[in-house]
This record gives structure tokens, C-alpha cells and sequence, in this order.
């Protein structure tokens, strides 16, 4: 397994588009993460022109606990920044036709497929890790007391981003294994919300209750949009079960899927 | 192997590598049913050379012994072979069509092998890249490995290989080893200043046909007469020639004829 890993790690860690894209990922994250409390000082400033006066630091978006859900889910809207990284890593590999070579020099379709679906994981944990990361310090540096453990609700959040993040890089993997060209699977992947918000729609009255069984609606489900909750409106601040079997299922068929295609189709 | 464009040579290696799924039938690699560990001991390049064009030749070749689980103390001694360490920290897709396909070579190289599989490891390339592809892999069977060769250029197949496969349409029509290619009626051109030579030739037992082309006649034996015979016979009757060729059989003559063969073959069975 980590082998495969330090083979797919080796053909990326030399590839300049590789980190312009992961770097200004992070970046954006950074920068995404830090930016709510700017945003306050602006809401403030203009609310300050119609002649109102709010205390911002009376809305906790950085306070402990509610920290964790604001920042998973602010997170959770730029991973389609990895998941371009994730089409171009397996697009090139059949644009240069080196997916043929690695099988010819001796690995298998399902290591060539796991090397890939291992650097998911991997990203994946670093997008977690650095979101936490984030969580942490400015929760740290903002929330006017610690009180332990209730500072902690909500941290399970971070697992399900890390679902949240995996389950859309393997959708991204798989429809690469199925375009094939980059340009194409990436303005697919950028219409998929669009797509499946069309068929939603359509289908809400019919059948309200298959909603939370879409793909791509059950990745965002699992850290719902907490900002409601300033608005003094009811949101879900847990993790479910249901969102996180529905997501793991997908996850794993997106990846089940691609196996299978790669696995008859001459390369 | 050989055989005209698109009559199979790629599938059949394809096949062989794993990234062309077959149909029917089955095979195996050194007495095994084939799996991808397999694979790893052999070194085979499909078609045209695949790298990453981004990585130099130097990362190419360390991936790729990475996945074959060779030992990266390999990569000089094959860079070297194929005279590429001057350029091995340029990236792949600086290099030119020979160089290319001298790092393919050398790739295939790098697990020591116990089969070379190439596939037309010349094409595209220039006269003098050509000899050097030949060179190489001439050396390469000089220690002792297999090579499975594919390519239509008969003229190097002639000069490297020692047994040869002809395909057609997907089917081998033949196989044999390259030796025996020349056997068979001879044919032999003789000229000298006598201006009897053609009544005389005809009178040689082994004479089957004699013909005049344009300064000398061509003779065309029966099978078990050789141009020894011909020339002491020759001398014999008081002639002495001036120019004396045996024309054996070509693979590309006989490559032609065996095609020929099969076409007649599949037309006659409708």
C-alpha cells in the first residue's frame, strides 16, 4: 500500500502544476479561514452607514465550539480546488498513455487505481489536518473562555470533512477514469452541482424523501451550512449516521465504479 | 515477428503486457499463468516510447524502477548502455525521436530482464539511429537474453533475429527460424567473356532456366545444385568467369511469398 503511495507520490512531487494547484489550495484555505473575521468588521461598517450599530464580537463565528462547524463547512467550499488536482493527475496519466507503461512494467489495474485513490486519502487528511489546524488557533485566539468539553462539540465534524473531501476527490477520480480528458472532466465537474440540482428539483415533489440519497447532496450534507444559526435559526450542529453511511457508500462505489471500467478496458 | 501494418503485432504484445484485454484464448509466461508480478521481469516497450514528459530521464527511470522493484543502482549502468548520462537531468520531452526511444530501451532494461519485448524500437528513426538501435540491441542478445522483436522492416529482422513469426490479419500463417530462409532452389548470376556461356549453361545438369539480364545471365538451379558445381563445371569446359553471384532468397521475398500464400489460402476458402 504505501508503496503505491511513493509511486504515485514520486510522479507528482516533480510536477510543477502539482504544487501551483495544492499550494494555492491551501492558500485559499488559509486565506477562506481567516477572512470571517474580516467579513464581520465589513458587515459592521455597513450596518454602521445605515446608522445601526452591531457588536460583532457578540456573533461567536471563531468562538469554541461553533468554530469547528464554521470552518469545516467554509473548508468543505473550496475542495473542488483538490479535486482539479485529482483529474489532472489521472487525465495525464492517459493523455501521455503512461497509464499502459505502469501496467506493462508490472502493476496491476487495482494497484494503478489504489496508488491514486491512496494520494486521495492522503490529501484528504492534509485538507483536514490544516483546517483543524486553523480551527484551533483562532479558536484559541478569539473564544473569550475555555470550557472543557464543551469547547469540544462539534469536533466530529473534522472526520466527516475528511468523508466530505475523499468522497468528492473520488467522485473527481472516477469521472477522470471515465472522460479521460482533462478540459472535459474538469467542466463536467464543475456543472455536477448544477446537474444534480436540475434533477433535484424535478423530482422534489415526486420523491422528497430520495433527496439525501444523491451523491453530491449527501457530500454536502454531511457539515451542513451552520451560518443560519446567527439568524437565531434551528440548523443540525451534529454529525449523523445516515450522513455518513450514505456518503462512505458513495465514496466507495465512485471508486468501485472506476475499478471497474479500468478493469476492461484496453488501455 | 512480422507482419504488414495492423496485422496484429501490437495486440498480440498487448496481450501479453496485460493492457489488451483478449478475447479468447489464454497464455502463459514461463510455464505460469500470467499476473503482474510477472511482468516485472520482463522489459517490454509497445509501439512508441511512453514517459512522463515532465520528468527528466534520470525520474523516469527511478519511477519506473520504483514500480518494477528493480535496484536504482541499475539506472547508470542501463543509462550508459544507450549513451544517455550526458543528457539524463533534461527533461524527457527535450529529447529527440532516437534518444527517446534509447531511453525505452534502457527502461525495458532495468530490471534485468529475462525477456526483451520491442516493438518497432526503430521507427521514425534515422539511418544512423537505426544502427544504433541495432547495435544496442545486438549487444543486448550477446548476453544471453531473449528478445521478441516486431517490426515490418524485414532487412532488420534478417540481420538481428534467429527465428521469425509472420502474422496476418490477427493469424500466424508462419513460423520458423531465419536460417532456413535462403534454403531452397538456388539462383545464380554468371558473366564472362565467352560467347558460348549460354549454350554451355544450358547444358549444365542442374540447369533449370537460364535468362539474359542485360551484361550476364541469370541461372536458375535445381533443388540439390549448388554454384560450386556450376563454376567447376564452367571451368571445366574451358571457361573462366568473371563474375559469379549466388542469389539466396531474401526474408522479404520469402515474407512476400508467405503472405501471398495465406491471401490464396483465405480466397480459396471463400
Amino acid at each position: 500500500m504505501l508503496h503505491l503511495l511513493k509511486v504515485d507520490l514520486k510522479k507528482l512531487v516533480d510536477y510543477r502544476t502539482f504544487w501551483i494547484i495544492v499550494g494555492l489550495y491551501f492558500f485559499m484555505l488559509c486565506m477562506g479561514a481567516a477572512s470571517g473575521m474580516e467579513f464581520l468588521k465589513w458587515l459592521a461598517s455597513l450596518i454602521e452607514g445605515f446608522g445601526q450599530k452591531i457588536n460583532i464580537t457578540r456573533i461567536p463565528l471563531y468562538h469554541f465550539p461553533d468554530i469547528w462547524q464554521n470552518l469545516a463547512w467554509a473548508g468543505g467550499l473550496l475542495k473542488m480546488g483538490l479535486a482539479i488536482m485529482t483529474v489532472i493527475s489521472i487525465t495525464n496519466e492517459f493523455t501521455y498513455r503512461t497509464v499502459r507503461q505502469n501496467i506493462i512494467d508490472g502493476l496491476s489495474r487495482e494497484q494503478f487505481l489504489l496508488s491514486k485513490v491512496m494520494t486521495n486519502l492522503v490529501l484528504a487528511a492534509l485538507s483536514m489536518g490544516m483546517v483543524f489546524l486553523i480551527a484551533t488557533v483562532a479558536g484559541l485566539i478569539y473564544s473569550p473562555e475555555l470550557d472543557f468539553p464543551y469547547a469540544l462539540t462539534g469536533i466530529a465534524f473534522y472526520p466527516a470533512y475528511f468523508l466530505e473531501v475523499f468522497a468528492f476527490l473520488s467522485f473527481a477520480l472516477m469521472l477522470g477514469v471515465f472522460i479521460q480528458r482533462s478540459g472535459l472532466t474538469i467542466i463536467l465537474l464543475l456543472n455536477s452541482y448544477l446537474i444534480e440540482l436540475i434533477i433535484k428539483e424535478n423530482i422534489d415533489d415526486a420523491v422528497p424523501q430520495v433527496i439525501p440519497f444523491f451523491p453530491l447532496e449527501s457530500i454536502m450534507n454531511l457539515v451542513p451550512m451552520p451560518l443560519a444559526r446567527y439568524a437565531f435559526q434551528e440548523i443540525r450542529d451534529y454529525v449523523t449516521i445516515e450522513s455518513i453511511a450514505i456518503a462512505a457508500a458513495w465514496a466507495v462505489l465512485f471508486n468501485y465504479f472506476a475499478y471497474l471500467k479500468l478493469k476492461k478496458s484496453d488501455i | 515477428m512480422l507482419g504488414p501494418n495492423g496485422s496484429g503485432k501490437t495486440t498480440t504484445l498487448g496481450m501479453l503486457m496485460g493492457v489488451t484485454n483478449p478475447t479468447a484464448g489464454h497464455f502463459t509466461w514461463f510455464g505460469q499463468p500470467p499476473n503482474h508480478q510477472l511482468r516485472k521481469k520482463i522489459g517490454a516497450v509497445l509501439e512508441h516510447p511512453i514517459f512522463y514528459p515532465y520528468l527528466s530521464g534520470q525520474k523516469n527511470l527511478e519511477l519506473m524502477a520504483l514500480i518494477k522493484e528493480a535496484p536504482v543502482e541499475n539506472i547508470p549502468r542501463v543509462l550508459d548502455l544507450v549513451e544517455l548520462t550526458p543528457r539524463r537531468n533534461d527533461k524527457y520531452r527535450t529529447y529527440s525521436l532516437g534518444m527517446k526511444q534509447r531511453l525505452a530501451i534502457a527502461s525495458a532494461l532495468l530490471n534485468d530482464p529475462i525477456v526483451l519485448i520491442l516493438d518497432e524500437p526503430t521507427n521514425g528513426l534515422d539511418p544512423m539511429g537505426i544502427a544504433e538501435i541495432r547495435e544496442i540491441i545486438r549487444r543486448i542478445a550477446q548476453d544471453g537474453k531473449t528478445i521478441i522483436l516486431a517490426s515490418h522492416l524485414l532487412d532488420e529482422v534478417q540481420k538481428v533475429c534467429s527465428h521469425f513469426a509472420i502474422l496476418r490479419k490477427g493469424n500466424l500463417v508462419h513460423t520458423g527460424p531465419v536460417d532456413e530462409v535462403g534454403k531452397g532452389e538456388e539462383t545464380v548470376e554468371v558473366m564472362a567473356f565467352h560467347d558460348d556461356l549460354p549454350i554451355i549453361l544450358e547444358t549444365f545438369p542442374g540447369t533449370a532456366l537460364v535468362r539474359k539480364e542485360g551484361t550476364h545471365y541469370v541461372v536458375k538451379m535445381k533443388d540439390g545444385f549448388h554454384s560450386l558445381e556450376l563454376n567447376r563445371y564452367l571451368f571445366e569446359k574451358g571457361i573462366v568467369v568473371n563474375h559469379l553471384v549466388t542469389q539466396k532468397k531474401s526474408l522479404e521475398k520469402q515474407f512476400l511469398e508467405i503472405l501471398a500464400e495465406a491471401d490464396h489460402a483465405a480466397l480459396a476458402k471463400g
